[in-house]
């Protein structure tokens, strides 16, 4: 059996207080973040390790690129006079993942997961976790609520993230990472794009357009490290947080925050599918002329035909590039786990409805769910998408359906209603859970559990190492080689075993990932 | 109403039975899913101010 490879979410939310209009967002966000720190354990995060300069394809860069507008904005930032590592408020929490201000954004990246319901209810803790939050904020602030959208876009040319994490191994050459994936992620936002009233950077374009993705906009370059401005398709970022001998993280940019948990589910199991694809030399032989120009035509295609132009010039649609891979993915992985035969019966589902009837969707497929609520409205008070008013306040009711308030939020009060549309792969139970506690057979429950355990001797940690201060002296344990189940086993058992941190150390010496800093 | 939106536009047409060809014997199941009452909802997005988007901006995140 195939072992299940290790995925993360990395989700920045949107942040606005009613009511002010001169909003400090970058302030903002770190009080926010402070509002969870009081009740939870605080360790420092290690930076040391990180190095976003780092390029997948063997070299590294002077420098990030940044937009006019950021770098005015950075500028700005360092007259603050706040530390970064106040300015970043940088947690880890005891379910293992992590919470921290980045580039004025709160957000919540997942711990490891293995299995999509792990990782659908660690995504779902993340909302609840920083409506906490805001609702925090919001009592000491006095003044305007605190609301947070999990989205990626201002509708003003400004977008942040939702990133997808893989594990891959370094065996396997980036440009066939690369060549491999386009097709399928350019094709992907028919069933994982969260849906947008408008058109962002290109300002020729007619306004009256509900686009199937929020991100498609934003993308000018096939594949870079960066990640702020000209942003690729595919992320070259090396930072493997594992062994880097053994392993690449595939750090997936293109997505959207998806507010249906299905959504969630399909877009990530359908990837981990064709990754297994890749490695076994089986992903369908095709290349697109044009990928950045199709990521955005296949999203403005208001008729929803989604042709696209292949590099042999002939022509497909984003259904039949989708369909090439689930075919090679069924005859490949079918019958191998529930889980497996879960993403291959709703790929499909997905794909027979948007080809017959996409309204079979609505409440799993987050663009058909929004478009049909915001056509609703419109018939009920006779709104008109071509006039720019009536767009404006549409684009307020997309911005809402984002809202991580479930009183407020117009896609958690449709999942909340009796007779809902909305499909679950999570309930409350779940959730909660993953509150508190790490996914089981992860190294983010080695995580979690030392933090549970002897958060009072932990220095700082990082997603591969964490630091232990033992009467002044500094131990650190390598986490790198933590990311497959048998390991995990091991360190989990080991840490299950000691009864102090002494014993922990003791115990992971013999596996020599241990070492000591004078 | 743009006519070619309206057209385009993809709504319930009803109860929507998904549970599946009969074959699904394990793994998450798809739910069964019916049109829901949006009144409630339809109320709430009426009280969404028509500004809200133009008020909201942030910067650029990665």
């Amino acid at each position: 059996m195939t072992e299940r490879r290790v995925c993360g979410l990395e989700t920045e939310y949107g942040i606005q207080v009613d009511g002010v209009d001169d909003l400090d967002v970058v302030t903002e966000s770190m009080e926010l973040i402070r509002c969870y720190s009081r009740e939870d354990f605080v360790a420092r995060w290690d930076y040391g390790l990180e190095n976003p300069r780092l390029d997948m394809r063997g070299f590294e860069v002077d420098e990030l690129l940044q937009d006019k507008d950021e770098t005015e904005h950075l500028q700005q930032d360092r007259l603050r006079k706040i530390p970064l590592k106040d300015l970043k408020s940088d947690l880890i929490l005891h379910n293992g993942a992590r919470l921290y201000n980045d580039h004025t954004h709160p957000e919540f990246s997942t711990a490891e997961c293995l299995s999509l319901a792990d990782l659908v209810a660690q995504d779902r803790a993340g909302e609840r976790i920083v409506l906490q939050c805001a609702r925090r904020r919001t009592e000491e602030r006095g003044r305007g609520s605190v609301r947070l959208y999990k989205n990626n876009t201002d509708f003003e040319g400004h977008s942040y993230g939702c990133h997808e994490n893989f594990l891959l191994p370094r065996a396997i050459p980036f440009a066939e990472v690369v060549s491999a994936l386009l097709p399928f992620l350019v094709t992907r936002q028919i069933y994982a794009g969260a849906g947008k009233v408008g058109v962002e950077v290109d300002h020729k374009h007619d306004q009256n357009v509900f686009q199937l993705a929020q991100r498609s906009d934003f993308f000018e370059v096939i594949a870079s490290v960066d990640t702020m401005t000209r942003r690729p398709l595919v992320n070259t970022r090396d930072e493997p947080h594992a062994d880097p001998a053994r392993y690449r993280r595939l750090h997936i940019i293109i997505g959207d925050a998806n507010m249906c948990e299905w959504a969630t589910a399909l877009k990530v199991g359908a990837l981990r599918l064709v990754l297994e694809l890749l490695e076994a030399g089986n992903v369908p032989p095709m290349e697109l002329a044009d990928p950045v120009g199709a990521v955005k035509s296949i999203s403005r295609d208001v008729d929803r035909h989604w042709e696209i132009e292949l590099a042999d010039r002939s022509s497909t649609t984003a259904l039949d590039v989708q369909a090439a891979y689930l075919e090679r993915a069924r005859a490949q992985a079918a019958g191998r786990d529930e889980e497996t035969d879960w993403v291959l019966d709703e790929w499909q589902f997905a794909l027979q409805s948007l080809a017959m009837d996409p309204t079979q969707l609505v409440g799993r497929c987050d663009w058909v769910t929004k478009k049909w609520l915001l056509d609703s409205f419109a018939d009920a008070e006779g709104l008109d998408w071509g006039r720019a008013e009536d767009r404006a306040w549409l684009q307020s009711q997309d911005l809402e359906y984002h809202n991580v308030d479930p009183q407020e939020g117009l896609y958690l009060m449709l999942e909340g209603m009796q007779d809902t549309s909305v499909a679950r792969l999570s309930d409350e139970m779940a959730i909660t859970a993953a509150l508190t506690t790490p996914p089981r057979g992860t190294r983010a429950w080695f995580r979690g559990h030392v933090l549970e355990k002897f958060g009072a001797q932990v220095r700082s940690l990082n997603w591969d190492s964490i630091e232990f201060d033992i009467d002044g002296a500094i131990r650190t344990v390598d986490l790198r080689s933590c990311v497959d189940v048998d390991t995990a086993a091991i360190f989990n058992t080991r840490l299950d075993q000691a009864a102090t941190v002494q014993d922990l150390l003791a115990a992971l010496t013999s596996l020599a990932i241990v070492k000591e800093t004078p | 109403m743009n006519p070619e939106m309206r057209d385009r536009a993809p709504r319930p047409k009803g109860p929507i039975d998904t549970g599946g060809d009969g074959n699904e014997e394990s793994g998450p199941r798809r739910p069964k899913v019916e049109r829901p009452n949006t009144d409630d909802l339809m109320r709430r997005m009426r009280k969404v101010d028509p500004n809200q988007a133009r008020r909201y901006r942030q910067r650029t995140g990665q």
